[in-house]
């Protein structure tokens, strides 16, 4: 077994995913992107996953909460994982609803207990239905969490624990919460990187995202920003040197998946990020046999 | 933090009329919402500047979603 690196499937590149699929070792789908799809245009994801392995990824289900997850939302992620046959599936660590409000998008939840217990109740209901446990993946976030009491790597290493799930590592959603909590110091920023590194259990890092943002302006505080991770730029050198330090870390293969949602360059550029990423894990992993 | 505390979040982050009245008393708001006093408490420290960043992130979301499923 070796390391895998693709792309993340989007209606918009679809096209040229297909015709590029002898490039891509593997193409992460989006589950609710097909949920309430025609049958015909379902019957796409059985030609896709022929031509190439698919890995699912979830967005909606709100795993992350003390709250228990929506059954009828599991089935439906169930019979889109019947069709694809993925090698496996991921959802973030994330609450995206309450009290039957939709957030909308991902929100990091609190980072304490109670969120810690709910997630593992809700892998185990997920596991139940769907057949398999997720990888689970780190989230991005604006907003320290509120209602926290330990830091993320604590979390995620409690979660991964309670739950017995492997871990998804987003690295520009790790390298964002760093950049956006070190408030402006570089050597905190990488202090706090290089501390989630060493902070979440490396045996259970399974797959890697890639992926780019933006800096955006606090409303009514000028020259005060955060970084936005908003899939929608190149990769920055910072997380390719993130990709590195992981294969210093992890010995054993990856998948790892570039996500772009929009600003789509040539289809070239995003192949080449995918080499870049390819050189970065091997000089990571390298490094690990030098020092051995 | 309990599912109450989730669902004043989702609250918080979805409605401008209840956000304007919770930074204007969190405390008192957060407790009238039900939630326990160290929920309040917590809510009470929140990240200013991220509850106004993360906001309009998550209303653009929504707005795209109207066309297509959210993801990160």
């Amino acid at each position: 077994m070796t390391d895998l690196f693709g792309l993340g499937w989007r209606p918009a590149i679809a096209d040229r995913i297909f015709a590029g699929a002898d490039q891509l070792d593997v193409v992460e789908v989006i589950a609710e992107d097909w949920m309430a799809r025609p049958a015909r245009e379902v019957r796409a994801l059985r030609t896709l996953a022929a031509h190439v392995p698919v890995v699912l990824h979830g967005v909606s289900l709100g795993l992350a909460s003390s709250a228990p997850v929506d059954p009828k939302r599991l089935e439906a992620f169930a019979r889109v994982a019947a069709l694809a046959q993925p090698l496996f599936w991921s959802e973030h660590l994330a609450f995206v609803r309450g009290g039957g409000v939709e957030i909308g998008h991902l929100a990091a939840p609190p980072r304490c207990a109670a969120t810690i217990e709910g997630t593992a109740r809700n892998v185990a209901r997920a596991r139940a239905v769907i057949g398999s446990a997720p990888l689970l993946e780190n989230v991005a976030t604006l907003i320290d969490p509120p209602g926290s009491d330990r830091g993320e790597a604590q979390f995620v290493a409690e979660v991964l624990e309670a739950a017995d799930c492997d871990l998804l590592l987003d690295l520009h959603n790790l390298h964002t919460n760093a950049v956006n909590f070190c408030f402006g110091e570089e050597e905190k920023k990488e202090r706090e990187e290089e501390d989630f590194l060493r902070g979440i259990p490396s045996d259970r890092v399974r797959a890697v995202h890639l992926a780019g943002g933006r800096r955006v302006g606090v409303p009514g505080r000028a020259g005060v920003t955060r970084l936005l991770d908003d899939h929608l730029h190149p990769v920055p050198d910072a997380v390719f040197s993130l990709l590195e330090r992981v294969g210093a870390l992890v010995p054993h293969p990856l998948t790892v998946i570039l996500e772009r949602d929009g600003l789509y360059p040539p289809f070239e550029e995003l192949l080449s990020e995918l080499s870049r990423a390819r050189a970065s894990l091997a000089a990571g992993r390298a490094r690990r046999q030098a020092a051995a | 933090m309990s599912p109450a505390f989730e669902a004043y979040l989702a609250r918080i982050y979805t409605d401008e009329a209840e956000r304007t009245l919770f930074l204007a008393a969190p405390r008192a708001r957060a407790e009238a919402a039900g939630l326990a006093p160290a929920e309040a408490e917590a809510l009470e420290a929140i990240d200013r500047d991220g509850l106004a960043l993360a906001t309009e992130s998550f209303e653009r979301k929504r707005a795209s979603s109207k066309q297509r499923v959210p993801r990160r």
